[in-house]
């Protein structure tokens, strides 16, 4: 009887000074699901790798069935029977899901060689056969590029398994979900687990880990901090090991006392932008001290409507900011207008990394006194605005010379609200301000935007996480396939926003 | 924050000084393979560039042309915009000032060679220009664009130098001598050392307060660092570009001019020795630094003006020479590795 079906024992493991793991132990029993939970940057992809034979420990190892293992590479893991499921999918989007199914290992007619022929109608069994042993329905002739993201995580699922994988490692898997489709997910999971598949999941939702994981195992700083029995722990308890014993914060839920209308949007459509969703007839207010969230499964526009209101791309119908038409203005005039503009990629587009932190918080007032003096700019004034809008957010950060990329995620998010906020605009698009940032980090900037809210700030906040929204918004709106699907209240039942989430073709 | 500036300057310090070292280090071993002794050779290619005012003159003098082009290059580089055409814009300037320098009266007088600068300028930036607006129109890429143009500028100037401008005085390919009034003034003759060189120091001034003291500067700084960023907070990305493609014509075409009324007083076929693409090697050793391209330039300039004398002392060929500076080239161009991949990821 095997007891460990996949482990790590004291696994060191350091990136140049960057110790990512330290002394890691990990125990997942055959047939469990195990959940592996901690905050960004906390060391647990660096334990997927490892796990994965990508690679390899300084000290320590691995142990697949009891056995001590030391993977040469990703292979001899894979033929070992481990295999991952990515946060980033791994079809070929042209091809057809049968295809991606046996793509590399396709079943053959006859003998083999350079001149065989597929045999797709074992293909399509084979395919059918695992479908139904885990009780899913899969239209395996669809185009992987349009059969919905679960159908997509499915079928990477089951084409692992395809391929003898007995345990099966998936990294957030729930992160581009609705919640019915997170729902299908965990059953189909257990399922899979019955079948004898020892999985092991990533997350950082502690909600997810209580309603499907068998065993917990907590990762801080490098380092193991906790495992246990679900049965013999609870949400609030590995809550306090993810952030160093102190229980996760709360944002208070007081709601806004909504003004005039600041945002007003009327029959916006993106015309067309490239490789992603239009945007369909959109028309919505957002009112002065208002958040308005905007729900809804990643890629659905949410992005391009953020950028369309704020003019990176071109759209038609009309903006309104505070009676001012802005329709067809550039991002520059928009910002002069009155709009913060917090874009979801912080590394990409929120800083520029290499960048000093000073010159990442006075970005776009360079032309402006007291900085900008027709040709001349002056440092000192730079300095003493930066200091002065660091100050106002309490960033910490060593020298203002320093570069921004040596800053945590939370005190970056900061220093994109301290240049976003500095001018007290009207209006601030905000979307995935959470994203990579630890809880207290979450809690202050939670803090930063209802303080914007109390003072009459308009919000509109996009998020992937609905807790957040809940905890924030005055009111809710779903996003569904480029258009708003409806509104509802920010204390509506979250099985509601769910549905209104993957309504199909809201025409 | 001391210690950040310390830190910065000493990355800056070792990002030039290991071209410079591992060239010394290859360059030992071919003088050593050829029965040579590497400490005399050195020693001596040092005594040949500084060891008197007059090759110190001579080495500042070499140094003058790529003090333009490496500023050239660094504008375009430092906003992410990959310019190879500093080349042309150097022969094109130059052709410019040196046919202003003769056709236009001499009566003129001192205001003649301000004004030949200016048309040098006009020149520069207009060809630039062209490549700029393509890349911030229609998304042309620069580095397909200049490079053709260089091919375009050596052409057009070539076809003048042998057809209209030609000289009718002279045998070879070369135009009728500016006027006098249009020289630059020889600073130490009979050491070809001119103001031009005093104009690329100023250039180079010019250049370290505009990167850093000017709203444009900063917009071209950001633009390099991060186009998305820059677009997000309302910087004009189109502008930036074309901006620095103007500026860097600019500062190229007066190069040409001070190489045409300073060192020939005329405009030859073979006008230029590939200062443009040395400039390039300068800037990227320097890592767009004003004193990193300053030592650059006179690190080049001195190997360049030692080569020239050094095989008249010793039986070193001037190969050698040719091996330092490749060599000093190729390992500065691993900073340009780290561009193309930028542009990459920007892709």
């Amino acid at each position: 009887m095997t007891a460990i079906a996949l482990g790590a024992s004291h696994v060191w493991k350091s990136y140049g000074r960057v110790q990512a793991n330290r002394d890691i132990t990990l125990a997942v029993a055959p047939a469990e699901i195990h959940a592996i939970v901690g905050e960004n940057g906390a060391g647990k992809s660096t334990l997927m790798r490892i796990l994965q034979g990508i690679e390899r420990p300084d000290r320590g190892h691995v142990i697949v069935n009891d056995q001590k293992t030391e993977f040469s590479g990703p292979a001899e893991a894979l033929a070992c029977g481990i295999g991952m499921v990515h946060q980033e999918f791994m079809l070929a989007p042209d091809l057809s899901l049968l295809e991606n199914l046996v793509l590399g290992d396709e079943p053959v007619r006859g003998r083999g060689g350079p001149l065989a022929r597929i045999d797709w109608a074992a293909a399509e069994a084979q395919g059918r056969e695992l479908a139904d042993r885990i009780g899913i329905e899969v239209d395996w002739h669809r185009r992987s590029g349009s059969a919905p993201v679960h159908i997509q995580q499915f079928v990477e699922i089951i084409r692992l398994l395809r391929r003898g994988t007995r345990i099966l490692i998936l990294d957030e898997p729930t992160a581009v979900l609705a919640p019915q489709q997170v729902n299908e997910l965990f059953d189909l999971l257990r399922r899979i687990r019955a079948d004898g598949t020892t999985i092991l999941f990533i997350s950082h939702k502690i909600r997810e880990v209580t309603a499907l994981a068998d065993r917990v195992t907590v990762i801080r700083q490098g380092a193991t901090v906790f495992s246990a029995a679900l049965t013999e722990t609870s949400a609030d308890e590995i809550a306090s090991h993810i952030v160093d014993g102190t229980p996760p914060p709360r944002a208070a839920s007081e709601r806004g006392a909504p003004g005039d209308g600041v945002l007003e949007v009327r029959g916006l459509s993106a015309l067309s932008v490239e490789k992603s969703r239009q945007l369909r007839d959109i028309s919505f207010t957002v009112r002065a001290g208002e958040i308005v969230g905007l729900a809804g499964v990643a890629g659905n526009g949410q992005v391009e409507l953020m950028e369309a209101l704020f003019g990176l791309i071109r759209s038609t119908g009309s903006v309104h900011l505070n009676g001012t038409d802005l329709s067809g203005l550039r991002p520059d005039r928009r910002r002069a207008a009155g709009i913060g503009f917090i874009s979801a990629d912080r590394g990409q587009e929120g800083l520029a990394l290499a960048a000093s932190i000073e010159d990442n918080v006075i970005a776009g007032s360079q032309r402006q006194p007291p900085i900008g003096k027709g040709w001349w700019l002056s440092r000192r004034a730079l300095r003493r605005v930066a200091l002065d809008r660091l100050g106002r957010l309490s960033v910490r950060y060593g020298a203002a010379r320093d570069k921004v990329s040596s800053l945590s995620g939370g005190n970056q998010q900061r220093v994109v609200f301290a240049r976003e906020t500095a001018g007290t605009p009207p209006l601030l698009l905000v979307s995935q301000p959470t994203r990579g940032v630890d809880l207290n980090g979450i809690a202050a900037i939670h803090a930063i935007l209802l303080d914007f809210r109390a003072r009459g700030g308009a919000v509109l906040l996009a998020s992937e996480e609905l807790d957040e929204l809940q905890i924030l918004s005055d009111r809710i709106l779903v996003m569904v396939d480029g258009r708003i699907a409806g509104e509802l209240a920010a204390d509506a039942d979250r099985g509601e926003i769910g549905r209104m989430m993957v309504m199909e073709g809201a025409a | 924050m001391t210690s950040t500036l310390f830190k910065t300057w000493l990355e800056r310090g070792t990002g030039f000084a290991l071209p410079v070292v591992i060239a010394l280090a290859v360059s030992a071993v071919v003088l050593l393979a050829i029965g040579e002794s590497p400490l005399d050779t050195f020693s001596l290619i040092l005594s040949e560039s500084f060891g008197s005012a007059r090759r110190i003159a001579s080495t500042l003098s070499a140094a003058t042309p790529l003090l333009f082009t490496a500023v050239a290059t660094a504008i375009c580089f430092r906003a992410g915009v990959f310019n190879v055409g500093v080349e042309g814009a150097f022969l094109i300037g130059g052709l410019a000032a040196v046919v202003a320098g003769f056709s236009l009266p001499a009566s003129l007088g001192w205001a003649l060679t301000p004004i030949c600068l200016a048309i040098a300028a006009a020149f520069g930036a207009a060809w630039l220009w062209l490549p700029g607006w393509l890349l911030a129109r229609l998304e042309v890429d620069e580095v397909v664009s200049t490079l053709m143009l260089n091919f375009i500028a050596a052409a057009i100037t070539g076809y003048l130098v042998n057809g209209p401008f030609l000289s009718a005085q002279s045998g070879n390919n070369v135009t009728p001598p500016v006027h006098e009034a249009a020289e630059l003034s020889r600073l130490m003759p009979p050491a070809t050392l001119h103001s031009g060189f005093l104009i690329g120091l100023a250039i180079l001034f010019v250049y370290a307060i505009w990167a850093r003291r000017t709203p444009a500067g900063v917009e071209g700084a950001f633009v390099g660092l991060n186009r998305r960023f820059s677009r997000a907070v309302g910087i004009s990305v189109r502008h930036t570009i074309i901006l620095a493609m103007v500026l860097s014509g600019v500062v190229a075409g007066l190069g040409g001019a001070s190489h045409g009324l300073g060192q020939l007083y005329r405009y030859t076929d073979g006008f230029s020795a590939g200062y443009g693409f040395t400039g390039m090697a300068v800037a990227l050793l320097g890592r767009n630094h004003p004193v990193g391209m300053l030592l650059g330039a006179v690190l080049f300039g001195a190997l360049a003006s030692a080569g020239t004398t050094i095989q008249l002392f010793s039986d070193i060929p001037l190969d050698l020479v040719n091996i330092i500076q490749g060599i000093v080239m190729i390992f500065s161009v691993v900073e340009l590795g780290r561009i193309t991949i930028r542009r990459r990821a920007r892709a």
